[in-house]
């Protein structure tokens, strides 16, 4: 069964869980490619954080001029394939979310592959096994409707969209309120 | 057992040439499920994967569980024995040579025998730690009153848990630290969280706090900090550091007042109502505020909400705990659910957030002063001669018992204490007024230290015997829920490094003991003499088998035989362990902190942790990710406040106490009130916030009072920086 990304913005609790599983995924040579992000750091302890939303129509794939950018089955983003990536940097200028990292030494540029050699045998990719928070799940299409009913914005538009982000994506973000319009037990 | 529904019926990844090994992670109470990635070419742990199939955290992991593995083939541990010969230099790192184990026995065996003899038995002291097994836990107590026949052993759960346990002890006759399983908290109307930055100290309750949330419960939280659960709770009791005595008083007053008392539970389950109902009686709304600092209107919300909620349960950890009347404050707020009768069923109860990694175990086995494995008096000769019978030895051998954590150091500085063995602790970073603390340990004969890097109190010792990681050994631990796990042995022991309990069976040996002991061969030997020893106490371990353990997905304690499955849910038959059966509703008149804000410290600190470190940082400050993120400490202060201290973001600061000073790079924050500053405690040396703090007891748990104490600020020079 298909499963997607789920961003729950306002469940993050800051504890980059995220940033340290990235590292420990396969292939990744133990460097993390996420973020997460202090909000407004000297008011309150809001953070978010920010994954590559694996676009269906990525920027970074569309600006790259070697083609070093492919897209898997599944819908993921995949890094940059190493015999092909010049180290233009297109890709990191492209992407609208600021997600493609630049490897200096290697002259090539790396980002989340949604932990591809996870996914693709249905294993959550790691940010979101560990997440303790449940800002980050793993779910499928009719889970996320089912969330989509239940966090129901007053505005009716809760998860990333056209025109408001830079295209349809497979990863599915809430925005901030989704308690709004909880019915409360008492 | 029933699956929750966060249960995940997902394989983990098996990647070639690895094997996954099932355990738990080796820091807070929450005991993670993990599995090690272990290469089966070279032996060693090289990584994690998640455990989707532990019910409690079904995979999920804080960055410090993420990165645990990477302790044990950290390039800081210690592989040899090491000596110092030169005492002048004690207090620093320098000056230790490498040694065999033969030669650091015998000079251990020499000098404490010396020291008993010159100063008699008592000049020997233990201090040790909750971060290990129960069957270390059980034969460190054993060590301390058989081989070293010393009554000074005490652990730094006096800096942790031990007002929980007093306060439980008092309201319920029993000290489990939760009434109910953790898979079930979710399901809960009402939680009433109380000192708890659980976000950040116990992240991977959070999925199950939001839950309630989500499905249209409350969440009330009472921090001085607006911390990350605080911010989303659906009611945040700002109160001052050191008033909850007050506070929770307020909200049974308001119970009381506004009719959500279970009058049928009060009258058959309790004692002491009408006691307390006095009592509170002047606790108005008004008047907890005039103490607490929080808006009456606040309170009588919270009493409203969680008086109508058909389930809530009230959860606290060290902010209440860790105050000189922290026995009070457990007992006060665990009146909340005694007067509405929310306990002893499922989705309602009372809980602790275990900051230690078997800080439940650790206190119930004999580490603590007065206590005997299985929870069993000291001072009970009935307790005594069932311990003895296991022992081997005779009610007269048994030391009497001896004082708290702190007091031993006191002991310390007073050459009551002379020698000090010493195992996973650094009380040189977590005890409170360090540098008194550091005078004591300098005063000291000699002192034997084992841990598996040279933490700040190892710099203090004479000998440094090299132990091993959670992930070398094996044997049980019991968690934040009162479940007893299973840690796994992943890979042999680096360099020389030997558990703890080898170490004492083979000291035992040299200190003429070895009668006693050399019967335990290997940790499944520790493990069947420890249930042995719990048996008939009142934490009965005896059941909970290691197969046991692995069928069960853990055992709930108490387990009293091979047919107990043990027990979830405490108190489901509304049987109290007071000898009436009887919980206690218990009046406590307020106090407050010991020391309160003047003219000269008109400020109020409070410590506490931050998500990427573990205690005294010790472990976690060494692993690269974790530093990274955090890697020095820093005072939160309010923005009115650094205004009128004329202080800015970032800007170095001298904060002062009556007992030290220290000098933190300012944080500002609106998410702390006015007149109170915050300084993480995990950092060691010349950074350490204990060289601040107080070390004012709980009268009962002997407990300091880490989280207020009045301070001041001051600009530092540039130049003094430098």
């Amino acid at each position: 069964m298909k499963k997607r990304l789920y961003l729950e913005l306002e469940n993050c609790i800051g504890c980059r869980s995220c940033l340290a599983a990235c590292t420990q995924c396969g292939g990744h040579e133990e460097r993390n490619r996420n973020y997460v992000y202090d909000v407004n750091p000297l008011v309150n302890r809001q953070t978010m954080p920010l994954m590559c939303l694996h676009c269906e129509n990525p920027a970074c794939a569309r600006s790259c001029p070697a083609q070093a950018i492919q897209i898997h089955e599944t819908g993921a983003v995949l890094s940059a394939l190493v015999e092909k990536c010049i180290g233009c940097q297109n890709c990191t200028i492209a992407c609208p979310y600021g997600i493609p990292k630049f490897d200096q030494e290697q002259n090539i540029m790396y980002k989340c592959d949604l932990c591809i050699d996870r996914t693709k045998d249905g294993i959550p990719p790691m940010c979101a096994s560990v997440c303790p928070s449940n800002t980050l799940q793993w779910l499928t299409d009719e889970e996320i409707d089912n969330k989509k009913k239940q966090f129901n914005l007053d505005n009716g538009k809760w998860v990333t969209s056209m025109p408001y982000l830079e295209g349809e994506t497979n990863v599915k973000v809430n925005l901030p309120g989704i308690l709004q319009g909880i019915t409360k037990l008492f | 057992m029933q699956r929750d529904k966060f249960f995940k019926e997902i394989e983990n990844l098996n990647h070639p040439n690895e094997k996954l090994i099932k355990t738990h992670c080796s820091y807070c109470g929450m005991q993670c499920g993990m599995n090690l990635r272990v290469n089966t070419q070279t032996n060693k742990i090289i990584g994690v994967e998640p455990r989707y199939d532990w019910p409690v955290t079904v995979g999920k992991m804080c960055p410090k569980g993420v990165t645990a593995y990477q302790q044990t083939n950290h390039k800081d541990r210690l592989l040899k024995p090491l000596i110092r010969d030169d005492a002048s230099l004690k207090g620093t790192a320098e000056g230790f040579r490498e040694a065999s184990w033969d030669e650091a026995y015998d000079l251990i065996a020499k000098k404490f025998k010396e020291l008993q003899t010159e100063y008699g038995k008592d000049s020997l002291s233990v201090f040790s730690g909750v971060s290990m097994t129960n069957e270390k836990c059980y034969l460190t107590g054993k060590f301390a009153r058989v081989a070293m026949g010393t009554r000074y052993i005490d652990y730094n759960g006096r800096f942790c848990m031990s007002s929980a346990a007093g306060g439980f002890l008092r309201s319920f006759g029993v000290d489990r630290g939760s009434t109910l399983p953790w898979t079930d908290i979710h399901e809960t109307d009402c939680l009433f969280i109380a000192g708890s930055n659980t976000a950040e100290c116990h992240p991977t309750s959070m999925f199950r706090i939001w839950n309630v949330q989500e499905r249209g419960g409350y969440i009330i939280v009472v921090d001085p900090r607006e911390t990350p659960i605080a911010r989303r709770a659906d009611l945040h009791l700002d109160l001052k550091p050191g008033t909850d005595l007050a506070l929770a008083n307020g909200i049974v007053h308001q119970l009381i007042g506004m009719g959500y008392i279970d009058e049928e539970f009060i009258n058959k389950h309790t004692n002491g109502f009408e006691e307390t109902k006095e009592l509170v009686k002047e606790f108005t709304p008004e008047y907890t505020s005039m103490l607490t600092g929080v808006a009456p209107e606040k309170i009588i919300r919270a009493a409203e909400i969680y008086g109508k909620a058909p389930n809530a349960v009230v959860m606290f950890a060290r902010g209440v705990e860790q105050q000189h009347k922290g026995v009070d404050n457990v007992s006060a707020y665990t009146n909340m659910a005694l007067v509405t009768g929310k306990i002893g069923r499922p989705k309602a109860g009372v809980a602790t957030f275990t900051g230690q990694g078997n800080g439940q175990g650790g206190r119930e086995h004999g580490q603590k002063s007065d206590l005997l494995p299985g929870y069993r008096k000291i001072t009970n000769p009935k307790h005594v001669e069932e311990v003895c019978s296991v022992w081997g030895i005779t009610p007269e051998e048994m030391p009497q018992p001896g004082v708290s954590a702190y007091e031993m150091i006191e002991l310390m500085e007073q050459k009551t204490i002379r020698g000090l063995y010493l195992l996973c602790s650094n009380p040189a970073v977590s005890a409170p007024n360090l540098n008194f603390v550091r005078k004591a340990f300098k005063a000291l004969d000699f002192m034997v230290c084992s841990d598996f890097y040279l933490s700040e109190s190892a710099e203090f010792a004479d000998v440094i015997l090299p132990s091993v990681t959670w992930s070398e050994d094996e044997g049980t631990v019991t968690n934040i829920e009162g479940r007893i796990i299973k840690i796994n042995k992943a890979q042999e022991p680096v360099g020389e490094s030997k558990p703890d309990w080898q170490i004492q069976v083979e000291l035992a040996e040299r200190l003429g003991r070895g009668k006693y002991f050399s019967h335990l061969k290997t940790a499944k030997d520790v493990a069947d003499e420890f249930r042995l020893a719990t048996k008939g106490g009142y934490a009965d371990y005896y059941g909970a088998t290691w197969d046991k353990i692995d069928k069960q997905d853990g055992v709930f304690w108490p387990c009293k035989d091979e047919k107990d499955e043990g027990t979830p849910h405490m108190f489901l038959d509304k049987k109290f362990y007071h000898p009436d059966g009887k919980a206690k509703i218990c009046a406590l008149p307020y106090r407050p902190p010991a020391e309160e804000p003047c003219e000269k410290y008109p400020l109020r600190l409070t410590t506490g942790r931050v998500v990427y470190h573990y205690l005294s940082g010790n472990q976690t400050r060494r692993i690269p990710f974790l530093h990274d993120m955090c890697p020095e400490p820093y005072v939160e202060i309010h923005p009115e406040t650094a205004a009128t201290y004329n202080m800015e973001h970032e800007e170095r600061v001298r904060l002062f106490t009556r007992r030290g000073e220290a000098i933190y790079k300012v944080k500002i924050t609106e998410a702390i009130r006015k007149d109170t500053v915050f300084v993480p405690y995990h950092f060691g040396h010349e950074e350490s916030i204990n060289l601040l703090t107080i070390a004012a007891l709980d009268p009962i748990s002997r407990m300091p009072e880490f989280k207020a104490c009045a301070a001041q600020l001051e600009k530092v020079e540039l130049k003094k920086v430098q």
